[in-house]
């Protein structure tokens, strides 16, 4: 808390010559213990930061959430060779200025200000800057500075800003400014060091940053206001403080922020009545609240900048703008995004076929080992049929997972990713969503799970969340099985439209479509309901192209990886044992003796050993099946028969449809087990197709038909059963009650669809 | 010309800020990211959203903000 020391002597010092944090000194006082010191990484998007921040920790982070929002916290030691101090690193999302409009926006000053419990408070902070685009990187710096504590500025991308003929003067620049100023190149990691030095040095030296004066009207209101706010709240600790009154700052010159809500919320709406007094006489000043910061500071840094940077060669086209020429060209543009989104998902789908092929025979292989080294009994059923299987149903999707964000780290570290949310902003923002919602929708087509992480790009929460709960309604390829085999089965090969597209293509389309048109529908109604509130309109600067850097983009997707294993692993692999556990008890010893009794007669009759052979595993699928109908699983299935009947379903189908809600990709194989055929069934067995058009309602009518095939599939497309995906919406949005939302208005669709298809479906064909 | 918002200026055409006006939401994001009184503008892809070059960086903008940029 050293940097709030002399606050008090700072508003004062704000009230008479017009600055709002005026330069001041403190000396931190020396530490017996030596705890490590706090180092916050602070700056625009795209600057590097996160680049620098694996520079400067080596890649030892650990990654958090803050409480009750959806930013992640990454911190990290920092390690070097300057003796004694130990340092650590939190890297803070990119913003562009303390001004925040949600939450999420603000957690910047919450952290620096030591008012985020979940983070230690930081003792230096620096500001990470692009040196090729500086003087608007200084808007945030200015407001940085004032917020009282020892600061560095990371001059990052300094060739960068060399190539384009640009010279800027670090030690002019760091008089001006009154911090440290380092060049570096974070993605070669030159000057980390000097960093690490300079962030040592500058932890022991005083405070004496520069900042601009603001107009007499704002100091004195804004004053007046610390004060009110102070008496409000007295035994706030860090009342007073500069944060406090960046803080402040924000609150009074944006009318309807996030500040001036947290503010009313705090001291009551009697501030409210304060805050418009304040604003009317700032404006009958003469100013404008929302313009005289950026007035005042843009000023400011004109007058840095004049001295610092200098043009060694007149500007050239820059290549970015030669590449956005075509890459943002409305018909090109949309080409090359095809083009880029074809590439990705041929990938996504044909590199991870035989690594997840190879997975699951690995799987396999281990279950199969297991079941001949084990003893019969619940032990080996647990282990093979419960964890075994449960991992590899979690593993099988971690190929796909992998590669489908080693592209967009790679899109996104090169910049191409903004020019994609500007081409598709005007599609989405018609839906209530966000230009950027169209990466983690496509992406949920392969599966919802890394769709829904990649949504953290959308800063609009509530654009964000909308991504978020229709993400599940993409046809993901764990759906793909059961689509395969029921159309297969009961669609008949017909060419439509004279051959063009044959019917059960148009089918399987037609799934896919039905998913996409609901996700629209539910977007729209969530905007107008739970969801409500206008997003703000598009915002984003376009950054320069740059090559990805490799380690970045490496790191990003062995964390995501690592993620997935993590929320998705312990929740798929949690309900896998619990299901397991349905399916396998009471398990009663009264089928095993019948069976046993029937194998002995087989082997007393058998006329050939391929006959015994058959008949043996026969014998073994109908003990399997036994056992289902008699477990705790196949009597709830048999309990909800009632409720599935509508559906054109029975209790086996019910049951099956009740074993996929932790994870949709084992009802195949529950349903091979029920219908007594084994659990190796796959959507291209023979075996499964003919069982299934030959099982029978008790009256012997059969129960699949066209209708019944139509049902499930449009139950399978809408229904949230993916425990996975319901644990990764829960840590992304920090609540239960948003996976909560997303599984039942999943599941009230899914049944309300199934029934309209087969009521309609069963009258019509 | 006081009265013209960004909407009105066509491809490679630059105008000068001459303020944020209406009640537009996320107002000061929008003077924060440098578009205040005197700023200069040039428009490299106009419609909706659009591209500007402001301060040698490129900013892509949506409709609601373009209407409240006013030029002089």
């Amino acid at each position: 808390m050293t940097g709030y020391r002399d606050t008090r002597l700072a508003n004062h010092a704000a009230t008479t010559d017009g600055t709002l944090a005026s330069p001041m000194s403190t000396t931190p006082s020396p530490d017996v213990l030596n705890p490590p010191k706090t180092v916050a990484l602070v700056g625009n998007p795209n600057t590097g930061k996160t680049t620098l921040f694996n520079a400067l920790t080596g890649f030892r982070q650990r990654v958090g959430n803050y409480p009750g929002i959806t930013v992640e916290r990454k911190t990290g030691a920092i390690r070097h060779e300057l003796g004694e101090t130990q340092l650590q690193a939190i890297d803070l999302p990119g913003a562009y200025s303390l001004n925040a409009q949600s939450a999420d926006e603000a957690v910047v000053l919450e952290v620096l200000s030591g008012h985020d419990p979940s983070s230690p408070t930081p003792d230096l902070l620096v500001s990470v800057v692009d040196a090729t685009n500086l003087a608007r990187n200084l808007f945030f710096t200015s407001q940085l500075l004032e917020l009282g504590m020892p600061a560095v500025v990371a001059l990052n991308m300094v060739d960068a800003a060399e190539a384009k003929g640009l010279t800027i003067d670090a030690e002019a620049l760091a008089l001006a400014l009154g911090v440290p100023v380092v060049p570096v190149v974070a993605s070669k990691g030159i000057g980390v060091d000097s960093l690490k030095k300079a962030v040592i040095d500058a932890l022991a030296a005083p405070v004496t940053a520069q900042c601009p004066s603001f107009p007499a009207c704002v100091c004195s209101e804004l004053d007046g206001l610390c004060e009110s706010v102070g008496h409000a709240d007295g035994e706030c600790p860090t009342a007073g403080a500069p944060s406090e009154r960046a803080a402040l700052l924000q609150t009074l010159l944006d009318p309807g922020g996030h500040h001036e809500e947290q503010l009313i919320k705090r001291c009551g709406v009697r501030l409210a009545d304060e805050l418009a007094q304040r604003r009317q006489r700032i404006a009958d000043s003469g100013e404008s609240i929302v313009e005289v910061e950026a007035k005042i500071r843009y000023a400011w840094i004109e007058r840095v900048v004049g001295d610092v940077v200098k043009r060694v060669r007149p500007p050239r086209k820059p290549r970015t703008e030669k590449v956005d020429s075509v890459l943002t060209h409305p018909i090109y543009g949309f080409v090359a995004l095809i083009v880029v989104m074809t590439v990705c998902f041929q990938a996504v789908y044909t590199w991870a076929g035989p690594l997840m092929e190879a997975i699951d025979g690995v799987f396999s292989q281990v279950g199969a080992w297991l079941t001949a080294v084990l003893p019969a009994g619940p032990i080996q059923s647990l282990i093979v049929n419960g964890a075994v299987a449960g991992v590899g149903a979690v593993l099988v999707f971690l190929p796909q997972i992998l590669i489908l964000f080693l592209f967009i780290a790679i899109l996104e570290d090169c910049g191409y990713m903004a020019r994609a949310a500007f081409l598709l902003d005007r599609t989405m923002s018609k839906l209530g969503l966000n230009g950027k919602s169209f990466i983690p929708l496509l992406s949920s087509f392969a599966c919802a799970v890394p769709g829904i992480l990649a949504a953290r790009t959308i800063e609009d929460r509530r654009s964000r969340f909308v991504t978020i709960m229709i993400a599940p309604l993409m046809s993901c390829s764990a759906r793909l099985p059961v689509y395969t085999l029921l159309i297969a089965a009961f669609i008949p090969a017909k060419p439509l439209l004279g051959g063009f597209i044959g019917l059960q293509a148009a089918v399987m389309l037609g799934l896919y479509a039905l998913g996409a048109i609901v996700a629209v529908v539910v977007a729209l109604i969530l905007q107008r309901t739970v969801l409500q509130g206008a997003a703000p309109p598009f915002l984003l600067e376009l950054p320069s192209y740059n090559l990805p850097t490799p380690a970045t983009v490496l790191y990003r997707v062995y964390e995501q990886g690592r993620e997935f294993c993590i929320s998705a692993g312990t929740v798929i692999f949690g309900v896998s044992i619990v299901v397991w556990a349905l399916g396998y008890y009471p398990h009663p010893t009264s089928i095993a003796a019948d069976h046993e009794a029937q194998r002995i007669a087989a082997r007393q009759s058998a006329p050939s050993p391929e006959f015994l052979d058959m008949r043996l595993t026969e014998i073994d699928r109908s003990e399997a099946g036994n056992y289902l109908r008699h477990s705790l699983l196949g009597r709830m299935g048999r309990w909800i028969e009632p409720v599935v009947e509508p559906l054109g379903w029975d209790w086996r189908i019910g049951t099956a449809a009740i074993a996929s809600f932790p994870a949709r990709e084992v009802v195949i194989a529950t349903m091979g087990t029920i219908y007594n055929l084994g659990d190796d069934q796959d959507e291209n067995s023979i075996g499964i197709r003919a069982k299934l058009h030959s099982a029978s309602w008790p009256d012997g009518r059969p129960i699949f038909n066209t209708a019944v095939a139509l049902s499930i599939m449009v139950f399978f497309a809408l229904c949230c059963q993916c425990g996975a995906t319901l644990a990764t919406i829960k840590r992304e949005t920090n609540s239960w009650r948003w996976p909560l939302f997303t599984f039942a208005y999943m599941t009230a669709l899914a049944y309300v669809g199934a029934l309209v298809t087969y009521q309609v479906a069963s009258r019509l064909i | 010309m006081r009265g013209n918002s960004l909407l009105a200026l066509n491809a490679g055409e630059s105008g000068t800020v001459f303020g944020i006006v209406g009640n537009q939401l996320a107002a000061k994001r929008l003077a924060d990211m440098g578009f205040v009184r005197g700023a200069r503008l040039e428009m490299v892809r106009p419609g909706a959203p659009c591209i500007v070059r402001i301060d040698g960086a490129c900013v892509g903008l949506g409709a609601g903000h373009q209407a409240s940029i006013a030029l002089s």
